[in-house]
């Protein structure tokens, strides 16, 4: 169960009661960033907040992430500017590895890595969203560059996870508007899907899983998720048909959640809830593939619901998968 | 159309602003009137684009460029323009409400709606009522189109109802709603006259809301989809009333 402080803040009784029920199958690894000279504020508060890249966000709303209204770099062409925080990677290695060891070496969950690898995402903060769409078509060498300067830093960041203990790494971007992608297919082939491919090739080649987070209706590029290596993928299931979803990656992907969180978490019906995993086992689980009982407790959400999808749960694993079928994801 | 329109259409289409501006400036010298190039150049592109992305066959970049394109095209015409009154549909207050900054599907629409031939004013994000109330007001609006991304500041779009209500005005304006967690039922439970699942049907419920009987053969965007049998918008279910 994912919790956005939204719901941290005004279901902490409900939510405690549900983790204690349903413990979590996952374990993170300590938090190995130094202080960041460049952060102020939190952009999760209301106010205005600077994160480690420089870049500013707002918010209004509290309990949310903020958003960038004022680009730090609306002219590309300054893309030398922009300078990633490798600041805040560790120092120490040999310690920092240590410790994070430490830490896989005393749990019984399985550890994902505390990186937060996501090039597009970080691509908009650093131009404004409605410049990088633009930036998509417009596409030149000052693009490219700065894309390049992004991926670098990651490279960089994923380097050091690779070389601990931990089980997988995550990356995230959002693809996904309500329908369909949100920029053209073959531009995101161009584009992006190298990138995430690098991140695979080099998780993989030190036996690192890769979860991926992406919102929204990805359809158009499932496979190709498949096809570079993403091993679990986290996905808004209920925007996409599921019976196509089924045909492009059932058996070939875990399908890491998720139940829907427009309409069903925010409904107040707890059926609906069930029904929904039902739907979800039905569609989507395969014991070559599988399926983690994942969902995201956010604004709006029920916590009454939530326990309801996790009831469904392991009522369906109990009764009519292997045990080893279903994992719970906090 | 003559052929410097056709090929100003097509620019817009493909987002190619520099070839647009110069379709633009040559179409002016050939003596066609701004009005003309507004509509059978920039509008006909534009409408194309809007069609396009209702069908998946265009994504969201693309219409961003093309409206860019568009925009600095209209730049050029406005001062030429003879009244310096754009050639309008309808007027639209367009507003992300209040507690909510996520703006890009507002912009979206508002690129789509003044590309398809309305008057846009967009009054920008976390917008309260009483601005709102003003707004329509002041520039006698014929729609109030409202965004929310998420499913907290949902309820603040009915505050604009009752707003408007309040004010008198619910009955001089047709209220439209949209935003990833919205649905129709909630659209009608909150009193709006219509909801739109994306930026292409935002186009088509404007042009519906006003103009609910199209005689065939005029060119609303509404009506083509209809003919070309590929109108996702059918009135019982993107209108509320």
């Amino acid at each position: 169960m994912w919790l956005v402080p939204w719901a941290q803040d005004r279901y902490p009784q409900e939510i405690a009661h549900i983790q204690r029920r349903y413990p979590s199958d996952f374990d993170d690894a300590p938090i190995v960033y130094r202080p960041s000279p460049r952060r102020r504020g939190d952009i999760f508060a209301p106010g205005t907040s600077t994160d480690e890249w420089g870049c500013r966000f707002t918010n209004i709303h509290g309990g949310v992430e903020g958003e960038v209204r004022e680009p730090i770099l609306p002219d590309v062409r300054e893309w030398r500017d922009v300078r990633p925080p490798y600041e805040i990677l560790p120092q120490h290695l040999s310690a920092t590895r240590d410790l994070v060891n430490r830490h896989c070496a005393r749990t019984n969950g399985y550890v994902r890595a505390q990186c937060l690898v996501n090039p597009w995402e970080r691509y908009q903060a650093l131009r404004g969203p409605q410049n990088a769409f633009m930036d998509i078509i417009d596409w030149d060498a000052d693009r490219q560059a700065l894309l390049d300067r992004i991926h670098d830093y990651f490279m960089a960041e994923l380097e050091f996870w690779v070389s601990t203990e931990v089980d997988a790494v995550r990356l995230q971007d959002d693809w996904g508007s309500q329908k369909q992608l949100l920029v053209p297919p073959h531009h995101w082939r161009e584009l992006f899907k190298p990138l995430y491919a690098e991140y695979c090739q080099l998780s993989h080649d030190r036996g690192k899983a890769v979860f991926f987070h992406s919102d929204g209706n990805i359809l158009e590029i499932y496979g190709d998720f498949v096809e570079i290596g993403v091993d679990a993928l986290n996905s808004q299931l209920f925007c996409m048909d599921l019976d196509e979803l089924a045909r492009l990656a059932k058996g070939r992907i875990t399908f890491w959640g998720e139940i829907d969180r427009q309409h069903v978490l925010t409904a107040a019906d707890p059926a609906a809830g069930r029904e929904a995993v039902r739907q979800v086992v039905r569609h989507l689980y395969d014991t070559s593939g599988g399926t983690i009982a994942q969902f995201e407790l956010g604004p709006g959400a029920n916590p009454t619901v939530a326990e309801a999808i996790f009831e469904e749960w392991e009522s369906v694993g109990r009764l009519e998968l292997p045990t080893q079928g279903w994992i719970k994801d906090e | 159309v003559n052929a410097t329109l056709q090929e100003l259409s097509h620019s817009v289409i493909t987002g190619d602003r520099t070839r647009a501006l110069d379709l633009t400036r040559r179409a002016v010298a050939e003596g066609t009137s701004p009005k003309s190039v507004i509509t059978d150049g920039l509008i006909a592109g534009m409408a194309v684009v809007g069609a396009a992305f209702r069908d998946g066959e265009l994504y969201i970049p693309e219409v961003m460029v093309a409206a860019r394109a568009m925009n600095e095209c209209l730049a050029v015409l406005e001062p030429l323009l003879t009244d310096r009154i754009m050639p309008s549909h309808g007027k639209v207050v367009i507003a992300t409400v209040k507690q909510d900054i996520h703006e890009i599907g507002k912009n979206l629409v508002a690129m789509m709606l003044k590309g398809n031939g309305f008057e846009v004013i967009d009054l920008g994000v976390d917008v309260a009522p009483d601005t709102i109330v003003e707004a329509v007001r002041d520039y006698e609006a014929d729609v109030v189109a409202l965004s929310a991304l998420l499913t907290t500041t949902m309820p603040n779009m009915m505050e604009v109802v009752d707003a408007l209500a309040a004010a008198g005005q619910r009955d001089h304006v047709k209220i439209m709603v949209g935003g990833a967690p919205l649905t129709q039922s909630f659209a009608r439970e909150m009193g709006a006259d219509g909801y739109a699942a994306d930026a292409a049907q935002a186009v088509e419920l404007a042009s519906l809301l006003l103009h609910p009987s199209t005689p065939e053969g005029e060119a609303s965007p509404r009506a083509e989809a209809s003919r070309e049998g590929h109108g996702r918008v059918a009135p019982d279910e993107s209108t509320c009333r």
